[in-house]
């Protein structure tokens, strides 16, 4: 047994990681179930006077500007917002935070939002990374996903940022309702013509509060086999690691150099900024999380209350258990001298007999003093999961 | 001496008795209305929420008729279960009359048939009520036609009545005055007094519950228990009028609570006749039945450190519940537990839920099992009910298992199914009686174990609810019967293994292995279900690994939400019980021991 774990997490530290989320869209997804609101364009400049306000209230009395080394505009839609309004919310930013030299400054957008005036001024405000909802190159797929651009609009936008900004992340959406092994693989060999720096997949789920959900309640709505989401999901990861993509974490594949900092932090137990509705911080071992409702939300900061709704302090020993469990979704895994280091804890004691077991049955495996998920151990990571709690 | 009229309420499930021994105990006077919660008689929760009456209660009214006299209305509540039956005897035993409730929407259910040939059995007098005709889909005239048919009662005496909204409520009470007899017995003859029910007072003791058939019963006496054989001396008696009201007599014809120092329902036998010790009866009240346990099952606690309070929670609950027999048992997967003996499954089922609600133990449960009796090839003979206790096979000369004779009663169009039933069910005969109205009597010759498994939810199935079913034991037959044990990731679950006949050895195993195939979660890994006998294997199904359980999307926002999220399937990991590396869930043991609802 370790004594002398530090009472609170080691992440004392200011956050150096920002994250904003913008709540705006033009049209509910049926598959989504984000905080957003859409076709309530009128509300964004009460929510840009709400950031400002949120923003300034934090770290009062700390000598400003203060230094951080990533932003995130999420959303939502972020680029659905107006040249006019990013701008703002860009000043809004620069007046409480220095941005570091080497800041990773990521904007989501939706690929009809993007024009060659956009892009200059957002590059010119420091955006140097956009992640695109693409989904899919496909248009029935794209059509069943309800979403409202092509693949030529995609490969039009992605020219008109590359004019101005290299690192163009992709997401894509596997197992959307009559997928097949060959409208997935033509994603894949999409994707890689158009060759961007990082690219994320992700299953689609049916979540509950989505038209999806309502729609496959009633049984309108075929959900990928379990066996097809997992080949789907391998054949991904071999295909994109195979032409050159470094797959970093779960859902995340990037060439090299380009990972997303600014989600590696929070994978690594780092502490962060969150504003707007719904967004999470994580400061001086403190979650918050503000109201999920943009409404309430408004009203909340507009009477001069705090939009934190939910709040956890996380102890030592929580904090490790995070970092072992968010640290592991991490491919390359967890350095378990450096995680001992940090934590006080030793990832053998957290896990107790069921570490042993989780490595004899190849879930895990420990080489060099490295502990990380194998093939088998990653696509079941969820069950991994709860035995480190 | 006022008039005195003993009767009890036969109804199916949900045809409102409860409502209507409430309307009663209203009209009478016997509870203010705001001490009337719903459902007075039925006390335990349990009984409140399965709509059946598991022990017995007993309330003596006070009734001014239109004739101007007062009477005495006692009121004996009947359980209404299979398993339960002797209860019911002991209680109609006690009654010289019974109101049977028809439903206006529904008609007559088998439940009612069956205590109804019972309360026939004990020559009581019967006074149809129809119940319900409130309801927009009561039919009062079909309901008249059942009675006459299916009930062989005169439909013109039957007393519509809705017991929700206290419509007729009067005229029960004039019909049980006019209709039903008064009790007969001679106050001045030796006592003779049935000991129908008996609940623990932690104040008080033991409270019998008594109907006086002959004599006069004191305060000071001393009572002789005939069948125990034991004698107390009577601190108190008196009338049920929802607190006890003391009396200085009971007197043949009445019914009433008694109070002398009993300690524990175990010490006494219900049903036992009680005289007075220097004046006794010649012999006790006929058609006494001891309460015998014929179904055994270990029971474990979920987590291994319940095992203090799951003593102290069967140690309360036998206070209450003559019939439960207990005794310490281990289990190397589960270790310490009981061995306990039940009256029939649902007894089973109701200590079971009583000790998970009442005392918040969660619980494994092994297969039920009957006492198979052994003879050993070195000449000794042994009795076994627990397959933990199983000898080698090589060592048992003989094995011989209950028998009984079941009856069962069904409609005629149902007889042939039924029939069926009782062939796959091992039955060595089968006779049919007619009875009135298109009823047949099924007797039936079978192992009492081949009616522990599911019988009686089959039975129901294919009669459609019509049939019903009641057995006594006869005797011990030879039998051929094997241990089956279950393996579970080619680990033995030894609260899974069962003792059954051989030639049911095969389709049970592939039961076992299906039920726990469908109950055990998907791991990360494939698990083989076997079931096995000695070393062979005769049923197998596998689970297969999960291929793909991952959370893709975990960003800042997510982390709180992925963790309560974890939180929660951990915590569900806990009311699962670990073998080897496998984690099976507490409803998987309760799920292998029913063969209904596919």
């Amino acid at each position: 047994m370790i004594i002398n774990h530090p009472h609170w997490s080691s992440d004392l530290t200011i956050p150096r990681s920002v994250y904003v989320h913008v709540p705006f869209c033009r049209h509910r997804c049926g598959y989504c179930n984000f905080t957003l609101v859409a076709n309530r364009d009128e509300w964004v400049e009460g929510y840009l006077n709400a950031i400002e306000k949120e923003i300034s209230a934090v770290n009062v009395g700390m000598p400003a500007p203060q230094e951080v080394d990533t932003v995130f505009l999420g959303g939502g839609t972020p680029s659905h917002l107006s040249a006019d309004q990013l701008e703002r919310l860009i000043y809004i930013l620069t007046n409480k935070f220095l941005f570091a030299s080497e800041i990773e400054f990521s904007i989501e957008a939706n690929p009809n939002d993007i024009t060659a005036e956009k892009v200059e001024l957002l590059s010119s405000l420091g955006v140097n990374r956009f992640s695109l909802g693409v989904q899919s190159f496909n248009s029935k797929k794209l059509q069943t996903l309800e979403r409202d651009h092509d693949a030529q609009v995609v490969r039009d936008a992605i020219d008109t940022i590359r004019k101005r900004v290299a690192d163009i992340s992709i997401d894509l959406i596997i197992g959307s309702p009559g997928e097949t092994l060959e409208s997935w693989q033509n994603d894949l060999d999409d994707v890689l013509s158009i060759n961007p720096t990082h690219i994320s997949t992700y299953s689609l789920t049916i979540e509950k509060g989505t038209q999806f959900w309502n729609r496959w309640n009633r049984g309108d709505l075929n959900e990928v086999s379990e066996d097809s989401a997992a080949d789907y999901y391998e054949t991904g990861i071999d295909f994109l690691t195979n032409n050159g993509f470094d797959h970093y974490e779960v859902s995340n594949f990037s060439r090299y150099g380009f990972r997303c900092r600014h989600n590696e932090n929070y994978w690594l137990g780092k502490s962060y900024y969150g504003f707007g509705p719904g967004a999470a911080s994580y400061i001086d071992g403190m979650r918050g999380m503000n109201h999920r409702s943009t409404s309430r939300y408004l009203q909340l900061v507009q009477s001069g209350q705090s939009p934190t709704v939910e709040s956890e302090l996380v102890d030592a020993e929580a904090s490790a258990r995070e970092k072992l469990i968010f640290g592991l979704r991490r491919i390359q895994g967890i350095d378990v001298n450096a995680y001992r280091e940090e934590t006080g804890y030793t990832v053998f004691e957290l896990a107790e007999k069921d570490m042993n077991r989780l490595l004899v049955q190849k879930l895990l495996e420990l080489e060099d003093q490295t502990l990380r998920l194998t093939r088998s151990g990653l696509l079941v990571s969820d069950s991994i999961w709860p035995l480190f709690l | 001496m006022k008039q005195i009229r003993n009767f009890c309420i036969i109804a199916h499930i949900d045809h409102g008795k409860s409502t209507l021994a409430d309307r009663l105990i209203q009209v009478c006077g016997g509870v203010s209305l705001r001490d009337l919660h719903d459902q007075m008689l039925d006390s335990m929760d349990i009984e409140r929420e399965r709509g059946i009456t598991i022990k017995s209660n007993t309330i003596s009214l006070d009734y001014k008729a239109k004739n101007g006299n007062d009477y005495l209305l006692n009121l004996i509540d009947t359980p209404g279960h299979v398993d339960f039956s002797h209860e019911v005897r002991r209680s109609l035993m006690a009654c010289e009359g019974a109101l049977i409730i028809v439903d206006a929407s529904q008609g007559v259910e088998a439940q009612t048939v069956a205590n109804l040939y019972l309360a026939l059995e004990h020559d009581l007098e019967l006074l149809p009520v129809i119940n319900k005709i409130d309801l927009p889909s009561a039919d009062v005239e079909r309901a008249r036609e059942a009675i006459d048919a299916e009930l062989g009662l005169d439909p013109l005496e039957a007393i519509p009545v809705s017991a929700k909204a206290g419509i007729g409520i009067e005229e029960v009470l004039e019909g049980i005055v006019e209709r039903l007899p008064s009790p007969t017995g001679d106050p001045d003859a030796p006592l003779k007094a049935l000991i129908f029910d008996a609940h623990f007072d932690k104040y008080r003791g033991v409270i019998l519950q008594c109907r006086v058939m002959e004599g006069t019963l004191r305060p000071k006496d001393t009572i002789h228990f005939m069948h125990a054989n034991r004698d107390f001396t009577v601190d108190e008696l008196g009338y049920n009028q929802f607190k006890l009201v003391p009396k200085t007599q009971l007197q043949a014809g009445e019914v009433g609570y008694i109070v002398a120092g009993v300690k524990s329902v175990q010490d006494i036998e219900i049903g036992d006749t009680i005289t007075l010790l220097d004046r006794p009866a010649d012999e006790p009240i006929p058609g006494y039945q001891e309460a015998k346990q014929v179904v055994f099952s270990s029971i474990y606690p979920m987590s291994t450190d319940q095992y203090v309070d799951l003593t102290k929670a069967l140690d309360k609950l036998a206070i209450n519940d003559a019939a439960l027999t207990y005794e310490k048992d281990s289990s190397a997967a589960l270790g310490f537990g009981f061995r306990c003996g039940f009256l029939g499954l649902l007894h089973l089922d109701v200590v079971q839920e009583r000790i998970q609600r009442e005392f918040d133990i969660g619980l494994v449960i092994s297969a039920p099992s009957v006492k198979y009796i052994l003879e050993l090839t070195d000449g000794s003979t042994v009795e076994v009910d627990n397959p933990s206790y199983w000898p080698e096979p090589m060592t048992i000369q003989s094995a011989s298992e209950p028998y009984i004779k079941a009856s069962i009663l069904t409609p005629e169009s149902y007889v042939g199914p039924v029939m069926e039933l009782c062939r796959e069910h091992r039955s060595e005969s089968q006779t049919m009686n007619y009875l009135s109205a298109g009823r047949i009597e099924v007797i039936s010759e079978m192992p009492l174990g081949e009616v522990l498994f599911d019988f009686y939810g089959k039975l129901k199935m294919i009669t459609r609810g019509y049939g019903s079913f009641d057995y006594e034991p006869i005797e011990y037959r030879k039998t051929d019967v094997v241990k089956v044990d279950i393996l579970v990731n080619k680990e033995p679950v030894d609260t899974l293994s069962y003792l059954v006949h051989r030639e049911k050895a095969r389709t049970r195993a592939l039961h076992y292995c299906e039920r726990l195939a469908k109950e055990i979660p998907r791991h990360q890994f494939k698990i083989p279900i076997q079931g096995v006998i000695g070393g062979n294997v005769i049923a197998r199904t596998t689970i297969a690994p999960f291929r793909k359980d991952v959370t893709e999307k975990l960003y800042g926002g997510d982390v709180t939400r992925k963790k309560k999220l974890l939180e929660k399937q951990k915590k569900g990991k806990a009311k699962m019980k670990q073998f080897g590396s496998v984690n099976i869930p507490q409803k998987a043991f309760v799920s292998v021991l029913r063969a209904d609802n596919d």
